[in-house]
């Protein structure tokens, strides 16, 4: 009969060796496989995405900055750079890079199949807003022209990623930079998010945790050296000046229509009511449409009624029907308060 | 509109005169738009008095098709236009709808509207409006709404909307005499809309459709609205981008067209489908200006697209909706249903409070349980007495009558016929009652809220709260659990809860469970406490499989099936009594169905499989002898044995018959004589102490029934539900990893747990 330390110990073995080849993003496999796909020409196209993305907000594009932003040695820069060189996409003028006219064209088409992808997995898929860039990033260097304008006609040709970004068309016709830096405003100003930088992935993560999104409405409460507060529809956000500096925002003019203020479904206790405002332009498409079926379009009264014993999600009472929501679809409804929900007050 | 007046002239239905497809020297062209499946067929058959084909479904009308009508002295040509949710040009559909309202330009166009759901059908309404004011609305199925108790204020509806509204219901004929008077009035500009347009809230927006509505006003004026194509070019519509560009559009201006039109230039007479090159013949040549001005404002309009961001659908979609509720709320009023609104309230409050919900959910599913397991009992017993006692008995004698050789009476009735009665008599009783009762349950409105409970531990794990539901339904049987998973709405956790369905003990293993407990476990303690443990192994396996199935959900919304949770959300309907009959009736039929159907497609064959593996022999030992000699050692390793690895295999199409072949083998392979039914013949003993007897002599220790109730547990799925779960996901992949899945974790769970037994208590 086999012994038993034996069996365990080749089970361990092999188990290790599994986990080795297969863990979850770290393991050899996808590592190989990421390795495969790394071919010169993600190279080039990434590297001229990099100097065109400088160029657009008007920073330097240099060596070291190609080097950062491809996760590349220096040397192997600069051999990147001599290659674009050669191939007539790119000029070096005082150590920083220029696009040519191929360069620029060759960089805008990239940058279209990117952000057309992100609105792709936006509207279409319930993928996480953390793992969209990474797709965009490996899908942007495999698809045909062809499959681009299908995509864009499938998505009702868009004008912007859902990071609030221009998607160049196919001339490669782009507006000039929208917005302002966030920690520009003034204590009380208003302004509508038009931009949330999607890199680097730490600063993008932790915008993504709070929750903001192109077309959010803010208002600057407090900006500090240390911290920036404001209001974002209606719930408080507290960011340090750096992360903040990766949100663009335009400014609200005083004349505009200016709604009172309004907070989220997700903040009703039960039996409390509210009326719905609008829905968060963090969810768009068929996600918005089924939202609305339910009932939660503007003017209608809501009311939080039943709170599952597990906390979440809470049922509310919308034209009659219950509804059960979780947390996260309650917080993409706006509303106002109204007052608690009495029995004479329920008419229906 | 009138309905009332006895006295009006529209009550005289004698002015309308069908015409079929006669359709020469007409005045008016009318168009029939509409939601699918709202009868808009059968109010064009009722105008025209044409048959055309109506059916119960959506898009039926695939062709366009035409009829004529005479009303006063005018005759109306009538196109029925494809049915469509809305205009935006998305489908074929969509773009001949609209293309023909839009460039055929009718004098009339009739929405026809369902009443019991106007709020979705004002959406294509609106559309509409946009285009043009010459609308009459055709409120139909009136005879519907008046059943579910609606009121419907239809004088209100018009004025909300600023278009005549008419009730109908067209299939007994009611209020197309007004129809077709308000079809008159609208055609003849006796009527003249004042259409309810929706303007976007948004600033940016309505400054955008302002500017441009006045360029492409000023180039067309002779446009019915402007704003609307305005709107169209904002939204990128490349169909109106390219009217622009051709000159279709321009050409609408030209009053030539619209009046005094004689067959041959209508646009509709051209066939559906070719619409695009409407008005290509007649149309002059257009001033040169028109060509740049076209291409200026389509530059301006994606100019302003980039000032307006994405926000241009969205917040119209918003209105839109917004607006056809408050008209809803307005012109209809719903029955009230106060009085049970209350105490649903209170009920809702009792089974979902943090204290009382989750002892009441497990309290109900308990009762469920205790209810199949004590009722199953009586019908089991006897089925089994008469399909394996009292029918065998008469088979097996007739076949000795006939003379059947032997090997052919072996097959087919020691074999097949008997697996198939012992899967009958099993199956059928629990299931009998366990799925009317969860149909009651259902029924009641208690299941959602079964769902609303548990979801916050599903979400944890990245699933969908009812998959609690799927996983219940499991308990009863794997097949049903796994087609009951079409009420996940999203894919992604679709496929985990049919993924993760196998991991709840069905029906065909519980009996199983069962029985080794009691046999084994139950023997470890003092016989007052024999119940109880027997009861606790059997209810800690089944926890174990819920446990893992939580388990194995995460994993997969780690690994394989990556993704957030799309949406969710759940109608908590009002409680209403189930009707209890009619549920036991069908539910007993379909039931019934279902295990004899899977009887006789899947343990029929194993019947015969499983006779002539222990009945041939070759070298003078079975077949079922070799193949117990090869699996051995990968039993033993993983702490059962051959037998029993070769009773799942055999029994991969029914779970509940793997205890009787185990038995059947274990007395094979023994040599023993003295007890079943005879060489190769299934069997199940009537005490629990002579099973023992014949396990204990097949060596089993305690390990092995550990194991065997871990193994039954998990592994894979049995084949209807492998071909249940091919039907339902259409995928070879998904269909692997779901049999191979719970197999893989079974074989790993059992060579971990006998290795560390043997570790920690020798062989």
């Amino acid at each position: 009969m086999i012994d038993p330390i034996f069996a365990l110990s080749v089970f361990a073995t092999i188990a290790a060796i599994l986990a080795i080849v297969f863990w979850p993003v770290r393991g050899l496999f996808w590592y190989w496989q990421r390795v495969y796909w790394k071919s010169e020409l993600v190279d080039v196209e990434d590297a001229l995405k990099h100097v065109y993305n400088c160029e657009y907000t008007s920073r330097p594009s240099t060596v070291d900055s190609l080097a950062g932003c491809l996760s590349i040695t220096t040397d192997r820069a600069v051999d990147l750079v001599q290659r674009l060189d050669e191939l007539d996409l790119l000029v070096t003028k005082d150590n920083t890079f220029h696009l040519t006219t191929s360069g620029r064209e060759a960089a805008l088409r990239v940058i279209r199949i990117h952000r057309l992808w992100e609105r792709y997995l936006a509207d279409r898929t319930g993928l996480k807003e953390s793992t969209w860039h990474a797709f965009a990033d490996r899908r942007e260097h495999s698809t045909s022209p062809r499959e681009v304008e299908a995509l864009s006609a499938r998505l009702g040709s868009p004008r912007f990623d859902p990071h609030g970004d221009p998607i160049p068309l196919p001339d490669g016709q782009m507006p000039a930079e929208r917005g302002i830096a966030l920690t520009k405003l003034g204590v009380g100003q208003s302004a509508t998010i038009v931009h949330v930088e999607d890199e680097p992935d730490a600063i993008y993560a932790q915008l993504v945790a709070e929750g903001l999104h192109p077309g959010m409405v803010i208002r600057v409460i407090e900006s500090a050296a240390s911290r920036i507060r404001f209001d974002a529809d209606g719930e408080e956000v507290v960011l340090a000046p750096i992360v903040a500096a990766s949100i663009a925002v335009v400014p609200i003019s005083v004349h505009a229509h200016v709604e009172e203020p309004f907070e989220r479904l997700s903040n009703l206790q039960i039996s409390e009511r509210g009326k719905v405002v609008g829905i968060s332009p963090a969810c768009r498409g068929s996600q918005m449409r089924r939202l609305l079926d339910l009932g939660f379009v503007q003017g209608t009264e809501v009311e939080a009624e039943l709170l599952s014993p597990g906390g979440d999600p809470t049922a509310y009472r919308v034209r009659g029907a219950l509804i059960a929501l979780r947390k996260d679809q309650a917080k993409l409804v706006y509303i106002t308060r109204m007052g608690k929900g009495g029995p004479d007050e329920r008419e229906l | 509109m009138n309905g009332n007046c006895n006295t009006c002239s529209t009550h005289n239905v004698g002015t309308l005169v069908q015409l079929g497809v006669e359709m020469h020297d007409t005045d008016f062209v009318v168009a029939l738009g509409g939601n699918p499946n709202t009868g808009k067929s059968t109010v064009f058959n009722a105008l025209t008095g044409l048959r055309q084909h109506t059916g119960n479904w959506p898009g039926k009308t695939v062709a366009r098709a035409e009829g004529a009508f005479v009303f006063g002295d005018k005759r109306y040509r009538i196109v029925d236009l494809p049915g469509t949710y809305s205009l935006l040009a998305t489908s074929i559909d969509e773009e001949i709808a609209r293309d023909f309202i839009l460039f055929g330009q009718p004098d009339v166009t009739v929405i026809v509207v369902d009443a019991t759901r106007l709020e979705r059908n004002l959406n294509l309404v609106f559309q509409v409006l946009e285009i043009t004011d010459r609308v009459v609305i055709c409120l139909n199925l009136m005879d519907e709404a008046r059943r579910h108790g609606l009121k419907v204020d239809d004088r209100m509806l018009a004025r909300e909307l600023g278009v005549p509204v008419v009730p109908t219901s067209a299939r007994f004929d009611e209020g197309i005499a007004e129809l077709t008077q308000a079809i008159h009035e609208v055609a003849t500009r006796q009527t003249i809309g004042k259409p309810h347009r929706i303007v976007s809230e948004s600033p940016i927006v309505k400054q955008a459709v302002d500017e441009l509505g006045k360029r492409v006003e000023t180039l067309y004026p002779g446009l019915p609205n402007g704003r609307w194509v305005a709107m169209r070019l904002l939204d990128g519509d490349e169909a109106i981008m390219a009217a622009i560009r051709s000159g279709e559009l321009g050409a609408l201006q030209q009053p030539a067209l619209i009046r005094n039109r004689s067959e041959s230039e209508i646009p509709g007479s051209i066939p559906a489908g070719s619409t695009r090159d409407v008005n290509t013949e007649q149309q002059e040549p257009l001033p040169e200006t028109t060509d740049a001005a076209g291409d200026g404002i389509i530059s301006l309009a994606s100019e302003l697209r980039w000032n307006i961001g994405e926000d241009l659908q969205g917040t119209l979609m918003q209105t839109i909706y917004a607006e056809a509720a408050r008209i809803t709320d307005k012109s209809i009023t719903r029955p009230g249903g106060h009085s049970s609104f209350d105490l649903d309230r209170f009920v809702d409050r009792i089974v979902t409070s943090r204290w009382l919900g989750f002892p009441i959910m497990l309290l109900l599913l308990m009762l469920v349980f205790w209810i199949t397991v004590i009722g199953a009992n009586y019908p089991s017993a006897f089925l089994s007495w008469l399909l394996l006692d009292t029918i065998q008995g008469l088979l097996k004698a007739g076949s000795a009558q006939v003379g059947l050789p032997w090997w052919l009476d072996g097959i087919l009735i020691d074999g097949v016929y008997l697996c198939t009665a012992w899967v009958v008599a099993v199956m059928l009783p629990p299931m009998a009652i366990f799925f009317p009762m969860f149909t009651l349950l259902e029924d009641l409105g208690y299941l959602p809220r079964v769902t609303f409970n548990m979801d916050k531990m599903f979400q944890r794990v990245g699933a969908h709260g009812k998959q609690a539901l799927t996983m219940c339904m499991g308990f009863g049987c794997n097949a049903a659990g796994v087609i009951a998973c079409r009420v996940i709405d999203s894919p992604r956790e679709r496929l985990i809860a049919i993924i993760t369905n196998n991991f709840s003990l069905c029906n065909g293993r519980w009996p199983t469970q069962i029985l080794l407990a009691a046999i084994f476990l139950g023997a470890l303690v003092p016989p007052w406490l024999a119940g109880f443990a027997t009861a606790a192994a059997v209810v800690g396996v089944a926890l174990l499989g819920v446990l893992l199935s939580l388990l194995v959900s995460w994993i997969l919304s780690q690994t394989m099936l990556r993704g957030e949770v799309s949406t969710f959300s759940l109608e908590l309907p009002p409680y209403r009594p189930p009707r209890i009959l009619q549920t036991l009736y069908t539910s007993l039929i379909d039931r019934t169905l279902f295990v004899l159907w899977r009887a006789i497609i899947f343990a029929a064959p194993a019947g015969g499989v499983i006779w002539i593996i222990s009945n041939v022999d070759v070298a003078n030992m079975s077949i079922a002898e070799y193949l117990i000699g090869w699996l051995e050692p990968v039993g033993l390793l993983i702490g059962l044995n051959g037998i029993i690895l070769l009773a799942y295999i055999v029994a991969i199409p029914a779970n509940e018959i793997v205890i009787p072949t185990v038995l059947m083998l274990t007395a094979l392979v023994g040599g023993m004589t003295d007890v079943g039914e005879g060489a190769g013949v299934i069997f199940k003993l009537d005490s629990l102490a002579d099973t023992r007897e014949v396990l204990d002599a097949g060596g089993w220790t305690i390990l092995t029934v550990i194991n065997l109730m871990l193994f039954s547990l998990l592994h894979n799925p049995c084949s209807t539900t492998i071909y249940t779960i091919w039907k339902e996901t259409g995928s070879l992949k998904w269909t692997m990893v779901a049999t191979l899945l719970p197999l893989t974790t079974g074989l790993t769970t059992c060579f971990l747990v006998a290795q560390i037994w043997r570790l920690v208590f020798g062989w």
